[in-house]
């Protein structure tokens, strides 16, 4: 079905965007609990099946709580389609898969989330995938990781736990030179601080769990598709059905006809519901996570315990410029920062009084987390340092709160680190 | 002019020439600018739908794609 793109500034797109409304409905997207969908007739269902209608029949492949979300987000990024998934590594494993073949490579950025990391290196080199990782923020060195093997380019907006920003638009100018897609994941970013159609991706990928759920309970990802890759290209002959049948969506066809049919990491209704209320607050959330993200980074940068701050909205940070240029002068809720050691980073998560000590990010609540002794715990010392993660850092994702509450807390588990 | 769209029989009043394109706006299909169209068991190209004419007999799907975007 097609939906009217509705002319509405961001922070109502992001209440109203893909919401259908009839003459007496319920104001908020239903949530269809059902695992399959019944037709009047033999026909009917054979209908949709062969596509002549459009319809659900079975949640694994679609259903309408989940759809209301995915037209949400795709109206958000500007993008042609999105495909909701179970997690945001679903998404990114799922999209990934729908483009590579056995054989290929990607060029994925070395500040990469670990998860990520792990997918592409250790888990499909197991199927014939080469993944080389380049500085991000090295437009020279994308340019020349590149091959005639590689079938895609893999970046974060805002690296994690780097807490770097790659140049979105140049990285987009060397993946149509060479021919492949951008595929790019713009968790820490949100459509909020700058629209995938106009950073120059093909490909946006969230964990929908972080800022667009923003109360950290539900778990979900999405892949959204700017439909303006040329797929008709010698480098995708895999494709080469979809686009004469699907145009413009032949990559969320590939997605859905086989990745995400295939391995069947659809999003549960339930939890598309809870994404979609969240994401009514997104503007509004965003613009508190920038504010107190910068006014704890120039607290952490004049403190005497701590060594050095990560957070692109501080002047002198090597990422100011970029990130003011590409996200429109705001830089997120992510910060990173040093102490002495390892040891001074545990004293000051065991004294914080309010923040929360948990492997996450983008909740309305302050969270902290040593990445090295956790998430990265088995990695090895020079993969940890390619990520960036060192002993003595510190993540922070800044909530909601009120910044005089959050810099009150960090004050005083600093006096104890 | 006898057709078979979407497995069924469909009678067209006879022209001097009826394009897909034509024949779209004759049956007012939904969503034309989406619509995949299969001619004979052959996708179309959208650029040949203004040229390429329906003949009696003709076999014609309308096929959509998809949930979760525009299409």
């Amino acid at each position: 079905m097609t939906i009217k793109t509705p002319q509405l500034r961001f922070e109502s797109l992001v209440v109203h965007g893909g919401l259908e409304t009839g003459t007496c409905g319920p104001t908020t997207v239903p949530i269809i609990q059902s695992s399959a969908f019944a037709y009047g007739t033999a026909s009917a269902l054979e209908d949709v099946f062969r596509g002549r209608k459009t319809g659900p029949v079975y949640t694994r492949l679609g259903n309408p709580t989940t759809e209301a979300l995915e037209k949400r987000l795709a109206f958000l990024e500007g993008g042609v389609a999105a495909v909701a998934t179970a997690s945001g590594m679903a998404a990114i494993a799922t999209a990934v898969m729908s483009i590579i073949r056995s054989g290929d490579e990607i060029l994925a950025s070395a500040s990469l989330f670990g998860g990520t990391f792990s997918l592409f290196r250790d888990t499909l080199s197991n199927y014939g995938i080469t993944t080389r990782f380049v500085d991000p923020t090295d437009v020279a060195a994308i340019r020349g990781g590149v091959t005639d093997r590689t079938r895609l380019i893999f970046v974060e907006t805002i690296g994690n736990p780097r807490i770097d920003v790659p140049d979105i638009s140049a990285i987009a100018a060397a993946a149509q030179e060479a021919g492949i897609p951008l595929v790019v994941d713009a968790t820490i970013s949100t459509p909020c601080l700058a629209r995938g159609c106009d950073l120059g991706a093909d490909i946006i990928v969230h964990s929908t769990s972080k800022y667009i759920n923003g109360t950290g309970s539900t778990i979900g990802g999405v892949i959204i598709d700017m439909g303006r890759f040329g797929w008709r290209n010698d480098k995708f002959p895999h494709f080469a059905p979809f686009v004469k049948r699907y145009r413009e969506f032949a990559f969320t066809a590939r997605v859905r006809k086989l990745i995400h049919k295939d391995f069947g990491a659809c999003a549960a209704p339930m939890n598309s519901f809870l994404l979609t209320e969240g994401l009514e607050t997104l503007a509004l959330r965003m613009e508190k996570h920038c504010a107190n993200a910068i006014a704890l980074a120039h607290f952490l940068n004049g403190h005497p315990k701590v060594t050095w701050v990560r957070y692109p909205g501080l002047a002198e940070s090597p990422f100011h410029e970029v990130a003011a240029r590409q996200f429109g002068g705001r830089f997120s809720g992510l910060l990173a920062f040093g102490l002495a050691d390892r040891e001074g980073a545990f004293r000051f998560i065991d004294h914080l009084r309010m923040a929360k000590n948990a492997a996450n990010i983008g909740d309305a609540k302050t969270l902290v987390i040593h990445p090295a002794s956790t998430i990265y715990c088995d990695y090895e010392t020079e993969d940890k340092a390619l990520l960036g993660v060192a002993e003595e850092l510190v993540r922070v994702s800044v909530g909601i709160e009120h910044k005089d509450d959050i810099i009150e807390d960090f004050a005083q588990a600093l006096g104890e680190a | 002019m006898n057709l078979t769209v979407n497995g069924k029989k469909a009678a067209i009043a006879d022209k001097e020439s009826l394009s897909i394109s034509g024949l779209l706006d004759e049956l007012n299909v939904a969503d034309p600018l989406y619509v995949t169209v299969e001619l004979n068991g052959d996708i179309m190209e959208r650029i040949n739908f203004d040229s390429t004419l329906v003949r009696d007999g003709d076999e014609i799907e309308f096929l959509y794609f998809m949930g979760g975007g525009r299409g």
